[in-house]
């Protein structure tokens, strides 16, 4: 298996008074196709782990490679050029835009990619049938539920291909039914190669995952198959 | 390619983000909207008003330099120029030999004029009018029209025919409806045959007085023969008269330049020959330099007190989309995480600026056309529209529009991405 990520002794210092580390030298290596859960009590660094892995920030310290490429250090322009083609993002409280249709939300990253109009539509159509959403295209996230308005989330942070999908608590703002709706998405993204790391604190979202992470004080405590959950936890 | 279609494509989310708020962005517009309607309605005006005035300049003719005798300030009895019993002022033969006489380089001709004050008797009718006596060569110095007949020629003038061209206002009042023409009246007691007649008496003849409409025009020998040399006139109340040997000399000049050259050598001519001001020098291109460069300080200042108006437009706009991207953090943090650049958020940001002072400016400038169309039509006061004075309030607009856009943009921009997403 290709490795896509890979994470090598990196530290993220807040620069707060003396300094508030967040992330004290964390190694991790993800190959493509993997299903990573995140898990950590909060304040533990997985919010800040999650931003680097997105490249919304740069670490202070050590080497993050995205797909071969260091990606530590680059240029705001350049960050946002990786985030636009290489990951896909997923948020706990979806964060689509109100005035936008489904489709046109799921447009947002091929507008910011350069794609005509003309190419964009069929592209993002094509996404919204993906995640089960083509009778809701033209509709405005206010009139769709909770699950849907994140299917419309997923199907935009897939519409550029990206090389991973990152979820931060994807199922928090959702009930347990239209969790297991997602999760089954997820799982169904998974099984045809997606690769997908999401952050979480409920084991049971977690168990979906095939490795699961464990953070504790800026540092990885744990990393282990996700068989080893126990899921009465 | 590319490009093109993300400028289109933020021209669109632009749009769609300003007609979400309706109502806010048309009063955001409104602002801009009387701001450049006022600088062109302001600027029509001014032009409309300095127009006139430089068309009533130009009829005086541009080329031409005009001196008149003016009856000098000071006090009767302390004046210098009195003899038998008259007060001798004003311009003289001999000025006009100093001045004609070759020190005035570029001269093309000149004409003299004799205006006096002579009654005018017809059937029983005796009326006050103004007799100036000169040369037929004025006509074509400051453009002289005959509405009827003829105007008095050189034969008139070498024959010394009492022969007159009459103006239209007097010749209702003399004749009423009847055909002037060929008509005999008396002036000053002198018999004078109507050849000719006039609308008006041109403005280098009449000066500021109401003579304007009562006058008559007769040769300038006929004049000299009939009435003498000397314009004399009895002053009413007291028992002085008044004594010029020439009202006005008339000087044309070859060119526009030659005037400007010309107009200082003759009032240091005159300045060395009179002890007294009882002569005044008009040039009309002096005073039309004088009224545009009065008009472009009006300019300035109108420009200046509307772009007060644009300025607080400006500040509106600037409000608003700072509040517009407080508003929108969420959606700048979701759009950076997407991939947009700083770049793409400023773009998108300072398009909705500059599409409302736009709009507002383009609202602007039909209502700024129109309203100094209706002061025209209504008030009936003279207001001149051009390109530049429609363009430039309409630039201004645009400008403040990128200008009071820029800040809010930039700190849209400038917003980190994590904070913007935490934002509630």
């Amino acid at each position: 298996m290709r490795e896509l990520v890979s994470l090598e002794n990196l530290w993220k210092i807040y620069p707060v008074g003396p300094g508030v580390p967040a992330l004290k030298g964390v190694n991790l290596l993800i190959a493509e196709g993997e299903y990573l859960a995140i898990m950590g009590p909060s304040g533990s660094g997985k919010s800040t782990l999650l931003n680097l892995l997105g490249c919304l920030d740069r670490p202070t310290r050590g080497q993050y490679r995205l797909g071969g490429e260091d990606v530590s250090d680059l240029s705001d322009n350049r960050l946002s050029e990786v985030r636009n083609r290489r990951i896909g993002f997923v948020f706990q409280s979806f964060n689509l835009i109100q005035q936008l249709t489904v489709v046109e939300n799921i447009e947002i990253p091929l507008f910011y990619s350069g794609l005509s109009r003309r190419h964009r539509h069929p592209r993002s159509r094509e996404m919204a049938e993906l995640v089960g959403l083509s009778d809701r295209m033209e509709h405005r996230p206010g009139e769709l539920s909770g699950g849907q308005q994140q299917r419309v989330a997923v199907a935009r942070a897939l519409a550029n291909d990206p090389l991973i999908l990152l979820a931060d608590e994807p199922t928090g703002n959702l009930d347990t039914h239209t969790s297991g709706e997602i999760m089954a998405l997820f799982d169904e993204l998974h099984s045809r190669g997606r690769t997908i790391i999401m952050v979480t604190h409920e084991t049971h979202v977690a168990v979906h995952a095939k490795r699961v992470i464990h953070m504790l004080d800026g540092q990885i405590e744990s990393d282990a198959d996700a068989e080893s959950l126990d899921t009465n936890k | 390619m590319k490009a093109l279609h993300k400028i289109n494509d933020i021209l669109l989310l632009g749009l769609h983000s300003l007609g979400v708020h309706k109502v806010r962005s048309a009063l955001t517009a409104l602002g801009i909207f009387i701001g450049v309607c006022g600088v062109i309605a302001m600027l029509a005006i001014n032009e409309g008003a300095g127009a006139e005035a430089q068309r009533t300049l130009r009829a005086l003719g541009s080329t031409n330099i005009i001196i008149e005798s003016r009856k000098p300030p000071q006090d009767d009895s302390k004046a210098t120029g009195r003899s038998w019993g008259a007060l001798n002022y004003g311009l003289t033969k001999r000025d006009v030999t100093r001045i004609t006489g070759g020190s005035v380089p570029h001269m093309r001709r000149y004409v003299t004029v004799h205006q006096t004050k002579k009654m005018a008797y017809l059937a029983g009718k005796n009326l006050s009018i103004s007799v100036i006596a000169t040369d037929p060569t004025i006509a074509e110095i400051v453009r002289i029209k005959v509405q009827a007949g003829r105007f008095i020629t050189s034969a008139d003038m070498l024959r010394r025919k009492p022969h007159c061209v009459i103006t239209a206002p007097l010749v209702r009042s003399l004749f009423g409806y009847e055909n002037p023409l060929g008509k005999t009246v008396r002036i000053g007691g002198e018999p004078f045959v109507i050849v000719g007649m006039l609308s008006r008496l041109p403005q280098a003849l009449s000066g500021e007085g109401a003579e304007a409409t009562d006058s008559v025009i007769i040769p300038r020998t006929t004049g000299i023969d009939r009435f003498g040399e000397l314009t004399v006139e009895v002053r009413t109340g007291s028992r002085t008269y008044e004594r010029v040997e020439i009202s006005r000399l008339i000087l044309q000049m070859e060119d526009e330049n030659a005037v400007l050259a010309a107009a200082p050598i003759i009032r240091s001519l005159l300045e060395r020959n009179h002890d007294q001001e009882d002569y005044d020098v008009k040039v009309p291109l002096e005073l039309i330099e004088q009224k545009k460069k009065q008009m472009f300080l009006w300019n300035v200042m109108l420009v200046t007190i509307a772009s007060v108006s644009l300025l607080v437009g400006g500040i509106g706009i600037m409000n608003i989309m700072l509040a517009t991207v407080v508003e929108r953090t969420r959606e700048i943090g979701v759009r950076r995480a997407l991939g947009a650049k700083q770049w793409d958020i400023i773009a998108q940001f300072l398009v909705e600026a500059v599409t409302l002072t736009t709009v507002g400016g383009v609202i602007g400038i039909g209502a700024g056309i129109s309203l100094p169309w209706l002061i025209r039509r209504y008030l009936e006061f003279p207001t001149e529209t051009s390109v530049w004075t429609i363009l430039l309030p309409f630039l201004m607009a645009v400008s403040v529009g990128l200008i009071s856009g820029i800040y809010p943009a930039m700190r849209a921009a400038k917003l980190d991405p994590i904070t913007a997403l935490r934002h509630e």
